[in-house]
């Protein structure tokens, strides 16, 4: 007996031991996982798909291409994160980018701190390329809108910090940069539970 | 059979619980002596080579987290200082999931086996300094967004205690006990309200920066009962939530966290009836609170060599955490006596048991229960080692122009103790310039 018990538990720390310390799956990137309870990826996707189909949908998109006969230019401007989680909201503003210019039917430029580089490089052309290659000074195309915004969130809680409500609130705007006009306002809600269990088995 | 496999289970048992926690222990002095000292780069060092080593486990998460924030972030390493406090929160945050496993362990054993989840206001300093640590990287939106959850932690813990009293107020049937939270609310840190005042106003959020400057003060009358400083000034902080009246941000450290020092009772019952054998041998550790006594008596900041500016104590963190351990001492003392009786009870049983088939056997037991309880109890004496005392802090506007600052840390006499100089640029676009400095005595 005291030998099997022995054998036994050899057995289970040899187990335990030589269990790999992590594993590792590579899974479709428009899968939700939800491991932590804040803001993640899934949440982002979400906001940008829904953005991307009501700034395109509404009629402020046709209004402006029956008045001035082109497509409207964009620019994104400041994404305001007033939550109580580090968001980073280019993850979305640049879906948001990257479907408008793939759509054609909306011009995006470049922001004021991408331009900066592009500018530096279009001085530097001036002194140093070719004069056949050099990029003319003062030809940057104006947006016509500016893309702005905010994420907000609240959070509530019980006393004994069982359970846990998020409630995301995102916002976006074009406003017309000539007459500070919003001619679209985009609004996404996500609310989450977070319910946390008071015991383990694991250490 | 059973008997010898209960021995080498026993023996075995005692042997894996091995010396762990006193290795950690001289790892935390080894820590914070290397930082009072001033010397970053070796605390760095002794961090990366503890972590090597194991010394810091998946159960003291926490712990090294926090103070690799406070060593990176005095090193002027702000990026790699929030990575480590975020790490800390979100342990903090996983650690409400008790594990039955570490229950169960440190109950046969010491509390060097549970989890450190972190006391409150370590939760709430470190989003504190990951705000500065922000503030440094003029990182504003990421700064407000630790300034939001500062606040949101501390009405949490307001609800939580204020609920709490109120609870047993009216569980009370017999209407004889004051039910109340306390002197001291560690759920209104003085230094987080002062902080996200100065944050909300910058930002122009002007009712936020109202009602975080009332809370300010309610803070600084609720410490005023633990605090050994004659705060002569009469200041009601009004003047930070107009933020076009200062540009500069003056903040010193001082003093030291308080340490805790093992206690051990021993107790030894005998009849001294040898035939009988009642003899019953107890011990038990618990940790006592011992705090630093900082010889700075006031912070000064001098510019230019002619302004002087005196900073404001805001906080004395120490105290805060001497009357939080103070609050959760009879809880910790009464877990060690019952742990402590429940082994002693349980080998002497175990012992007699066997010494009336074996007489021999049972006195060897009782010799492995002594040195077992010898071993095993061990008094939980970890603690954020690196956490600064006290925090000073006041705003002055500067006019455009590059000038010298020098925050000078003075002894009762007044002289000099030590002083840290600064250079800074005032532009006319300028918000906020962060002057930070510590002094861990």
């Amino acid at each position: 007996m005291k030998y099997s018990l022995l054998l036994t538990l050899l057995v289970s720390f040899l187990l335990v031991g030589c269990k790999p310390s992590q594993k590792v799956s590579r899974i479709d990137p428009g899968t939700t996982t939800d491991l932590s309870g804040k803001w993640n990826d899934t949440d982002a996707r979400l906001v940008a798909e829904e953005m991307i189909d009501d700034a395109m949908s509404k009629p402020w998109l046709n209004q402006f291409n029956r008045n001035n006969q082109k497509p409207p230019v964009v620019i994104v401007g400041r994404v305001r994160n007033e939550s109580m989680e580090h968001i980073d909201t280019e993850v979305f503003t640049k879906e948001l980018e990257r479907s408008f210019v793939n759509s054609g039917e909306i011009s995006v430029v470049a922001s004021s701190q991408e331009r900066q580089e592009i500018r530096d490089e279009r001085l530097d052309q001036q002194t140093n390329a070719s004069y056949e290659t050099t990029k003319k000074m003062a030809q940057e195309l104006g947006a016509d809108f500016m893309m702005i915004g905010n994420i907000n969130s609240i959070v509530d809680e019980t006393i004994d910090n069982k359970t846990l409500a998020v409630f995301y609130t995102i916002n976006l705007e074009f406003v017309n940069v000539e007459t500070n006009q919003k001619v679209w306002i985009g609004n996404k809600k996500i609310k989450k539970l977070i319910e946390r269990r008071n015991y383990r088995g694991t250490p | 059979m059973k008997l010898s496999s209960f021995i080498i289970l026993y023996i075995f048992g005692i042997l894996s619980i091995g010396c762990h926690s006193y290795v950690l222990d001289d790892a935390q002095f080894d820590l914070r002596d290397s930082f009072t000292a001033g010397d970053y780069q070796y605390s760095e060092e002794l961090l990366k080579k503890f972590k090597k080593k194991d010394i810091y486990r998946s159960k003291d998460a926490v712990l090294y987290n926090l103070e690799s924030g406070i060593i990176y972030h005095f090193s002027g390493k702000y990026d790699s200082s929030s990575v480590f406090f975020t790490a800390a929160e979100n342990e903090i945050d996983e650690n409400y999931t008790k594990s039955i496993s570490r229950g169960i362990g440190s109950f046969l054993t010491n509390d060097n086996k549970l989890v450190y989840d972190g006391e409150p206001y370590e939760d709430l300093y470190l989003n504190t300094f990951k705000a500065l640590n922000y503030m440094h990287l003029k990182d504003w939106e990421a700064a407000l967004v630790e300034t939001r959850r500062m606040t949101y932690k501390m009405e949490q813990l307001d609800i939580k205690i204020k609920g709490l009293a109120e609870a047993f107020s009216k569980s009370d049937s017999t209407n004889k006990a004051e039910w109340k939270t306390g002197d001291i609310n560690i759920q209104n840190s003085a230094l987080s309200h002062y902080l996200a005042t100065v944050l909300y106003a910058k930002a122009g959020d002007f009712d936020d920066a109202r009602i975080e400057q009332e809370k300010l003060n309610i803070a600084l009358r609720e410490q005023a009962s633990i605090s050994s400083y004659n705060k002569n000034r009469d200041e009601d902080f009004k003047h930070l939530r107009d933020a076009n009246s200062y540009n500069v941000l003056l903040t010193g450290f001082t003093g030291q966290a308080p340490y805790k020092v093992q206690e051990d009772v021993r107790l030894f019952f005998d009849d001294y009836d040898d035939k009988k054998d009642n003899e019953f041998y107890l011990k038990f550790s618990f940790p006592v609170l011992e705090t630093h006594r900082s010889n700075v008596d006031y912070v000064r900041a001098v510019v230019n060599d002619s302004l002087r500016i005196p900073l404001y104590l805001i906080e004395e963190m120490d105290k805060i955490s001497a009357e939080v351990y103070k609050a959760k001492q009879p809880i910790i003392y009464s877990r060690a006596l019952v742990r402590a009786s429940t082994k002693a009870v349980g080998t002497k049983l175990i012992s007699e048991i066997v010494g009336k088939k074996n007489e021999g056997l049972g006195d060897f037991l009782k010799f492995l229960g002594f040195i077992s309880q010898e071993a095993t109890e061990k008094a939980d004496l970890r603690a954020w080692q690196t956490m600064p005392g006290k925090a000073w802090m006041e705003v002055v506007k500067l006019p455009v122009g590059t000038h010298t600052v020098r925050l000078e840390y003075m002894s009762d006499r007044g002289r000099t103790l030590f002083f840290d100089e600064f250079e800074i640029k005032i532009t006319p676009n300028t918000e906020l310039e962060l002057i930070e400095s510590i002094y861990s005595n």
